[in-house]
């Protein structure tokens, strides 16, 4: 199974939203769509759908167009909605049946999801008597209660509380571990980092960077060095002439040009007979190579 | 198929689960019931006081009316009379013994004749009817006097009958007609409302896009307007079931002959009627669907409803003119125009004018708008739903109509 994007386009009067943009997902796993707000993730989720029509290129699922009858999939839209005064138990029905569902199977579905979501108390209760977090909760299971194949999730932690965040994770990783194929855009890059395999950058509506996350990573030097010490530093760090990005209780975050750097601080701090209880070269983040690629 | 069968279940249920749906059913329930008890309620509240089958003594102490007073037909006027000579006291017991409900004496003052009105009901004024009789008979005992003959005394006292001949012979009571055709027209005004509402709900809570990912926006527009449809033609058959049981049980059977023979109630009638109501609700949720995609906001709804709401007063409107001059080219053009013939055909229907052929054709032009209509109203729809930004004007709805 497969899911191809190639060179789609999509312009709203004359602003071009999306320009041109590729992506390909062939294994179970997580793609990551990042960018900034207004970058053109949610045109391409929405193009990717059939919510709104491309204005060039092509969008397939196993070799076919993807449509909501040819391909079985899910959808965790970026605008939350729930039907504020009916029933949770009503609507995960309704859309559950929307999606083809017979109605034993969606109320076994339901019961299932509720309790692995922790919203089973909240079952029969409206829409309107919930926190936002559960109503995100509620959307969720509307995306996933059907078994979909493919799953697009726009921004599915924004909002929510890190217990919340954490149970969602947990969902998402046991849909991987079930071979679903998963499209998410996220502003969260520790997020990101934790579930994609591949990512792709927007900005503008035109890509900045895309592929393998590891590999992406690879051809960054290592820019930063975090050391945790028993005494103060900063002298040391100063004849150096490096530049102290986070110091707190002597822990240092320093930025570094390259590795060669942090051995010599290494050095420099054990002849001085201090004791280090960590010492750690990074690559940059995601966070950085984003800031990196779209900050201006 | 399956999928508008899903919406329109879901659309029902939720329709009728409303408190606002049945608080209103219960409100015309009770209004309906209350309606039909009205004789026996006013006959309860006007006991005492002077109505059909009342006791009226008159009492001709100083034989003013010369012992012609018997020749008075109480029956016809509805009372049941009795001459008697009664002196005021004798009177007022009689009336509160109950032998009589009201009294009447008449007598002399400086040449001017005075009927004292004798009742326990403080508001009760005395039966013209009765009032007229009896200034009619002591005229005409004055003109015997004068030695005139019958004819002589006809021509200097002549009744002029009035009779109206209309062009068409039109069954049914035009009141009772207005009044239905006002029903069918608030049905399927507030029923195509709630179309709107519906649509702009889902906008305003932001679970369009989770919609139209799981059916087509067609599907949307077509189980929504049918589950809603659906509802308020279960509202109509219970306000129906309750009037007509409730006829059953509170109407004596001449009051029941005369509502039904008023209202021209027959089945073929009822039916055309209940298709009518479908079709005009059908065009008019189309419309509704259309003005309701167009705006995201609720306090929206209102501003972008109403010249749908002109539109359809326009309608009803024009069905008045049908029943007010039922015959001429605006009546034909308003039992065909689409957005009246809704309203003016049943009425002409009930009214005994209409032809077979004017029905069929009043039904196909309907039906095609219909399917006009709501070929647009989807179009537009599917176009719009995901717009959360401005309100839109009519050249965004035209470039929507004309998008692929």
């Amino acid at each position: 199974m497969s899911l191809v994007l190639k060179n789609v386009s999509k312009k709203f009067g004359t602003k071009l939203a999306v320009d041109n943009i590729s992506l390909t997902l062939d294994k179970p796993g997580v793609y990551g769509l990042l960018g900034p707000n207004g970058a053109g993730k949610t045109t391409t989720i929405r193009m990717l759908l059939g919510i709104i029509k491309k204005d060039k290129g092509n969008i397939t699922w196993n070799g076919k167009e993807v449509t909501r009858k040819s391909v079985n999939f899910g959808y965790l839209p970026e605008e939350r909605g729930v039907y504020p005064k009916t029933i949770i138990r009503s609507q995960l029905m309704y859309f559950a049946e929307l999606k083809g569902m017979k109605k034993i199977d969606a109320e076994k579905a339901i019961e299932h999801w509720a309790k692995i979501l922790k919203v089973d108390e909240y079952l029969d209760m409206v829409a309107e008597k919930l926190s936002k977090g559960n109503q995100q909760k509620i959307q969720l299971m509307c995306a996933i209660i059907h078994n979909p194949e493919l799953i697009v999730l726009d921004e599915p932690f924004s909002g929510l509380d890190p217990v919340n965040t954490e149970i969602i994770k947990n969902v998402i990783i046991d849909l991987v571990k079930k071979g679903k194929y998963i499209i998410m855009s996220a502003h969260q890059m520790t997020t990101i980092e934790e579930f994609c395999s591949d990512i792709l950058i927007l900005n503008k509506g035109k890509t900045v960077l895309q592929g393998n996350l590891k590999e992406i990573k690879n051809t960054y030097k290592a820019n930063r060095v975090e050391i945790d010490v028993n005494k103060d530093i900063s002298k040391i760090i100063k004849t150096l002439k490096l530049e102290v990005e986070i110091e707190k209780n002597n822990q240092y975050k320093i930025k570094i040009d390259k590795e060669e750097q942090a051995y010599k601080l290494l050095n420099k701090v054990v002849e001085a007979n201090i004791a280090v209880t960590k010492f750690e070269i990074e690559k940059p983040t995601l966070n950085d190579i984003f800031i990196e690629k779209v900050g201006e | 198929m399956r999928d508008i069968v899903t919406v329109s279940k879901f659309t029902l249920k939720e329709m009728i689960k409303r408190k606002v749906f049945i608080i209103t059913t219960i409100i015309i329930m009770a209004l309906i019931v209350l309606g039909f008890n009205l004789p026996n309620i006013i006959n309860i509240f006007s006991k005492g006081s002077i109505s059909e089958g009342s006791k009226i003594l008159i009492a001709d102490n100083e034989n003013i009316f010369e012992g012609k007073l018997k020749e008075i037909d109480g029956k016809e006027m509805g009372y049941s009379l009795k001459i008697k000579t009664s002196s005021l006291d004798e009177i007022k017991k009689d009336i509160e013994s109950h032998k009589v409900n009201a009294g009447i004496i008449v007598e002399r003052e400086n040449n001017e004749i005075t009927f004292r009105y004798i009742v326990n009901d403080t508001m009760a004024m005395m039966p013209e009817d009765l009032g007229e009789q009896l200034e009619k008979l002591y005229t005409n005992i004055q003109i015997e006097k004068l030695g005139l003959s019958e004819t002589e005394i006809k021509q200097i006292t002549p009744t002029f009958d009035v009779q109206v001949e209309q062009t068409e012979t039109i069954k049914g009571n035009t009141l009772v007609i207005t009044l239905l055709s006002i029903l069918l027209f608030y049905a399927i005004y507030f029923c195509a409302y709630q179309v709107s509402s519906s649509i702009t709900t889902e906008k305003t809570s932001k679970i369009m896009e989770t919609l139209v990912t799981s059916t087509s926006p067609r599907t949307i527009v077509i189980g929504k307007t049918i589950g809603i449809g659906l509802g308020g033609l279960i509202q109509i058959l219970i306000l129906i079931l309750t009037a007509v049981v409730s006829a059953k049980l509170f109407l004596s059977k001449a009051m029941l002959d005369l509502v039904l023979t008023s209202t021209q109630v027959s089945p073929l009638n009822l039916t055309l009627m209940i298709i009518f109501f479908i079709l005009g609700y059908y065009l008019f949720a189309f419309i509704y669907a259309l003005s309701g995609s167009t705006v995201s906001k609720p306090e929206d709804i209102q501003a972008a409803a109403t010249p749908v709401t002109l539109l359809t007063i326009a309608g009803f409107y024009l069905s008045e003119m049908v029943i007010n001059k039922p015959v001429g080219s605006l009546t034909n053009f308003a039992t065909i125009c689409p957005i009246s013939s809704p309203f003016a055909m049943p009425a002409r229907v009930m009214m005994g004018l209409s032809s077979p052929s004017e029905i069929i054709l009043s039904l196909a032009v309907l039906i095609v708008s219909i399917i006009v209509v709501a070929h647009v109203a989807i179009k537009i729809y599917s176009n719009a739903i995901l717009n959360y930004g401005t309100k839109m004007t009519i050249k965004d709805l035209v470039k929507m109509y004309k998008a692929k």
